[in-house]
């Protein structure tokens, strides 16, 4: 029994470990800021922090001692958590200083009192005391805005050691706005950019309890949110970083005059000025300080100062819609043969149109997706630019401006499954124009005569016909359906279905299925790709032999556009149109939608995309009936456009 | 709720407003010398500078503060007691000088007039030694006061910031400029706890923060609890309501801006405290384990409040 005890314990003991296996929430989106949730009561949002001391990574493969703020019972993070209140909320903050000696929080920017208690007086607010003492601080969020929080605490060691975080303040109106409704932005596209320095030597000097200079600092490391480029371009909560979870890609589409700028919310919590300067656009400056500027000002970049901070709205019109076809560049791309590709790696596409892809020299490797196009942004400072001197690193990141609407995909594949094809290939596809897919229904013949009251009929062939019973086929204006024998040339059927009469057919009549099914396929698509969409667009016209699209505007055929789950049955699961495998993609717009000679376009979105994102494969189906009575006939589907999108990890 | 009037003037008098306004233009003579001199920095180092003086005696670092009212025709005459073999340059960016020599010989005097104009903050400084006179401190505010008093704000400071190498001001002459490495940060001339005891105005009084970097790197100010609002830049108006907490004084720029001080306590058991937010916040060379004095130092200056 003392052994049961023990491993009782044991694992109750588990389940209080204290500590998350990472700084932040689980379900943080790959990019964009990540707010600490801490925890609301009323109009009161309390965060319980510790000062503690933990490692960080640099690119060059150092390990540099920090010292920080973190949630506490949670895991060490650099920068501290970002903490989120709305305007008008009191913000509670709980400081547990685990280092040793006192430490503190000052909350520049917080103009109504900051009121603390517990702790010792200090220099300029009130501190804990050195190993494990707390303070607690409480102040109402005032205006709107972004704002920094530090160690107010041994400053000119306690700050370089790394005691800083962010302090945004939403206001009332909502989190689609930074300030007042003149400062509306995508609230899916927030962005923190907080720069700080360190002088390595200085951290192994606390680490070690040597002595130090700090009028002799000399910076070696450069960071945007805690992270030096390139890692400042991993996700949020990329594993590689686990103590420095907060990425700084920023990502945009296209704005247009009816979509919302991204907010950048910067802040310099270093000492050292900093000369940041973005690429790809010029960023409007909204505020600073937490305060409106008196007019926004445009700027190719902009010094922050130390204990700054700038809110800048961004956004990317494209002024040229550059197109191979309709819009080609004016000058041609350079020759590869005088391009050199650095360690041959390169973001480029190896076109310069946006959401293009063209070929790359041979042994080139190409970190693009779908021909999304990236900026550096980075202090111009260009000392800063490094990694411990080495170039490029330090206080950069990235600007990605995604194709509009995210990554697109044509299909790599079209097969007319279960159907014949008509004419095309899968190019036909690609773009809306004037190139289509088409398919027929499956037919075979009947090689004898048929009497209106058989139940039992033998067909020439039944080569891609459903292998399942239930569907339905018709011979001339009657329409049958086979409820046994599927898959093999003998079936039994149900005469005069959906509306039409049993008939006689002569020896040799055609046999023809009800539906058109075809496949479209996919690849390349990267894992972890997030926000499928499915574009389908085409018409079913009155004929299966014109060459042009003959009209149909009544008893429109039925047609119902699939995804495959490969999580049913695998590539088997969508085999066949009748493939358990195959999910109907959820509306708007509902399905099935009447298509007739008249070119129908629908997009689907897939709330999530794992099921449905196989070693880089989609696959669609598109599924058209026509049954309706009186007067069945054969029609053919006409694809104009499938395309996928879809936003890339 | 109202100035304690003594605490007010103490605080004039320790940045030295000399040369009384007049209350309308009219011709003011204002004398200066500059001579080799002594600071005591904070923690008792006595460093030699070069300052200016209304007399040749007792140098200040920084200058006396000069004030002057639109429309006065001003004559600075500097007599120059530095050391044999640097003559000085007066100068003042912003102010347009009458035409005239600029420059005193060592023993010889120079006189610079000038109408005063478009008031605001300037700096005063000398141009010799290819700015190793100004590194010593001879530099210091001039104050181009409007015609009518403005309404604008109840309490003044101007606030002078500089840095000091002890190394460099032994050796002013010899000293290798490339090896300059400043480890006093100074307001006025003063490092905390020496600039005690800060500026003292009421709850609700608006306070003229008139920056002036006579040092050598742009520095970043900020201040804790409250905003102020930019209202000048190099003494030109800055337009709107530019409201910030921690702001650049370029090198030799200077900055004008209006706090309103909020009611209650301040954030700090001292009041609202104005600092260099570069991490400048210690006192002299530093070797060890923490920085020195490990209570804080550094140009760090708190507005306190009167409660009446
Ligand atoms: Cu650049």
């Amino acid at each position: 029994m003392r052994f049961a005890a023990v491993s009782l314990l044991v694992a109750a003991g588990c389940l209080f470990v204290p500590g998350r296996a990472a700084a932040i929430p689980p379900d943080a989106p790959p990019t964009g800021m990540v707010c600490t949730p801490g925890t609301v009561a009323g109009s009161t949002h309390t965060f319980n922090l510790t000062a503690q001391t933990g490692y960080i990574d640099t690119p060059d493969g150092n390990s540099v001692f920090m010292w920080s703020y973190a949630e506490a019972g949670g895991h060490f993070q650099s920068p501290g958590p970002v903490l989120c209140v709305t305007q008008g909320q009191t913000v509670v903050v709980n400081l547990t200083d685990n280092l040793p000696e006192p430490a503190s929080i000052v909350f520049p920017g917080q103009d109504a009192a900051v009121t603390a208690s517990g702790g010792a007086a200090g220099l300029l607010t009130t501190e804990a005391a050195a190993g494990g003492g707390t303070v607690q601080y409480s102040f109402v969020a005032g205006s709107p805005g972004t704002y920094l929080y530090e160690s107010g605490t041994d400053i000119a060691k306690q700050l370089e050691m790394g005691l800083y975080g962010a302090l945004i303040i939403r206001p009332a109106a909502g989190p689609g706005y930074a300030y007042g409704t003149s400062t509306a932005f995508d609230p899916s596209r927030e962005y923190l950019l907080l720069l700080s320095e360190i002088d390595s030597d200085l951290h192994h000097a606390v680490e070690t309890g040597a002595a130090y200079d700090v009028n002799a600092r000399r910076d070696r490391y450069f960071a945007v949110n805690g992270r030096e480029f390139p890692d400042t371009i991993q996700d949020n909560g990329s594993s590689l970083l686990p103590n420095q979870p907060y990425g700084a890609l920023v990502r945009i589409q296209p704005t247009t005059s009816t979509t919302a700028p991204a907010l950048i919310r910067m802040i310099n919590v270093g000492a050292l000025n900093h000369p940041f300067h973005p690429h790809g656009n010029h960023t409007t400056q909204i505020a600073q300080d937490g305060r409106l500027l008196p007019a926004p000002v445009e700027h190719f970049g902009e010094t922050i100062a130390a204990g700054q901070t700038l809110d800048f709205l961004l956004r990317w019109d494209d002024q040229d819609n550059w197109d191979p076809s309709t819009n080609p560049l004016p000058v041609p791309p350079p020759n590869y043969r005088d391009v050199f590709f650095k360690d041959s790696n390169t973001w480029y596409a190896g076109s310069p149109y946006l959401g293009r892809k063209g070929i790359l020299p041979t042994g080139v490797v190409s970190q693009n997706i779908c021909g999304e196009w990236y900026f550096p942004w980075h202090s111009h400072a260009l000392n800063e630019f490094t990694n411990y001197d080495q170039g490029f690193g330090g206080m950069a990141t990235l600007l990605r401006v995604d194709p509009p609407g995210g990554c697109f995909a044509a299909p790599t594949s079209a097969t007319p499954l279960g159907s014949v094809l008509k004419s095309g290939t899968v190019t036909g596809l690609a773009a809306d124009d004037t190139s289509y897919y088409a398919v027929n229904p499956r037919t075979t013949t009947r090689p004898s005569a048929t009497t209106a009251a058989q139940t039992s009929i033998t067909v020439a062939s039944a080569t891609g016909f459903p292998a399942t019973n239930g569907y339905y086929v018709r011979i001339d204006n009657e329409v049958l359906r086979v409820t046994a024998g599927a898959g093999t040339a003998t079936w039994t059927v149900q005469r005069g279905q959906l509306g039409t009469t049993a008939a006689t057919h002569a020896s040799g009549a055609v046999v023809s299925a009800l539906a058109t099914d075809l496949t479209a396929g996919f690849t390349g698509v990267p894992a972890g790709s997030q926000h499928l969409r499915v574009t389908y667009k085409g018409a079913n016209c009155a004929t299966t032999t014109a060459t042009t699209c003959t009209a149909l505007t009544t008893n429109l055929p039925q047609q119902t556009v699939k995804i495959c789950d490969w999580t049913v049955g695998g590539a088997a699961g969508c085999s066949t149109p009748a493939s358990p495998g195959w999910v109907t993609l959820p509306a708007p717009p509902a399905q099935p939608q009447g298509v007739g000679s008249t070119e129908v376009g629908a997009t689907w979105t897939l709330p999530s995309a794992a099921a449905y994102l196989n070693a880089g494969q989609v696959r669609v189906l598109v599924h058209t009936e026509r049954y309706t009575s009186p007067a069945p006939a054969a029609f053919s589907t006409w694809g104009n456009l499938l395309a996928l999108s879809y936003d890339a990890p | 709720m109202h100035v304690r009037k003594g605490a007010l003037v103490l605080a004039l008098v320790a940045v030295g407003v000399c040369a009384p306004s007049p209350a309308s233009a009219a011709p003011v003579t204002i004398t200066l010398c500059a001579l080799p001199g002594t600071a005591t920095m904070a923690g008792g180092a006595n460093v030699p500078i070069w300052g200016f003086a209304t007399g040749c005696a007792n140098p200040g670092l920084p200058g006396p503060v000069l004030s002057v009212t639109v429309g006065d025709t001003v004559a600075i005459t500097v007599t120059n007691a530095l050391p044999a073999g640097h003559p000085l340059t007066f100068e003042a960016p912003g102010i347009t000088f009458d035409p005239g020599p600029d420059s005193a010989p060592p023993g010889g005097t120079v006189t610079r007039t000038f109408t005063a104009s478009a008031p605001g903050t300037y700096l005063y400084q000398s141009g010799g030694d290819a700015g190793r006179q100004a590194a010593m401190g001879l530099s210091g505010a001039l104050i181009v006061r409007p015609a009518t008093a403005p309404t604008d704000y109840d309490v003044e400071a101007p606030l002078v910031l500089s840095a000091v190498d002890p190394a460099f001001n032994a050796a002013p002459e010899t000293f290798d400029m490339h090896a300059y490495r400043a480890t006093y940060w100074l307001i006025n001339g003063k490092s905390y706890p020496d600039t005690a005891p800060g500026i003292t105005a009421a709850g609700g009084q608006r306070v003229l923060l008139r920056y002036l970097n006579a040092g050598y790197d742009n520095t970043t100010m900020t201040m804790l609890g409250m905003h102020g609002r930019v209202v000048a830049r190099d003494a030109r108006p800055v337009a709107g309501a530019l409201d910030v907490t921690a702001e650049t004084i370029p090198a030799g720029a200077t900055e004008d801006a209006i706090v309103t001080v909020p009611a209650g306590a301040g954030p700090s058991p001292h009041g609202f405290p104005l600092y260099n937010r570069q991490q400048h916040l210690t006192n002299g060379p530093q070797t060890a384990t923490g920085p020195a004095p490990a209570t804080g130092g550094g140009p760090l200056k708190t507005t306190t409040e009167d409660h009446h």
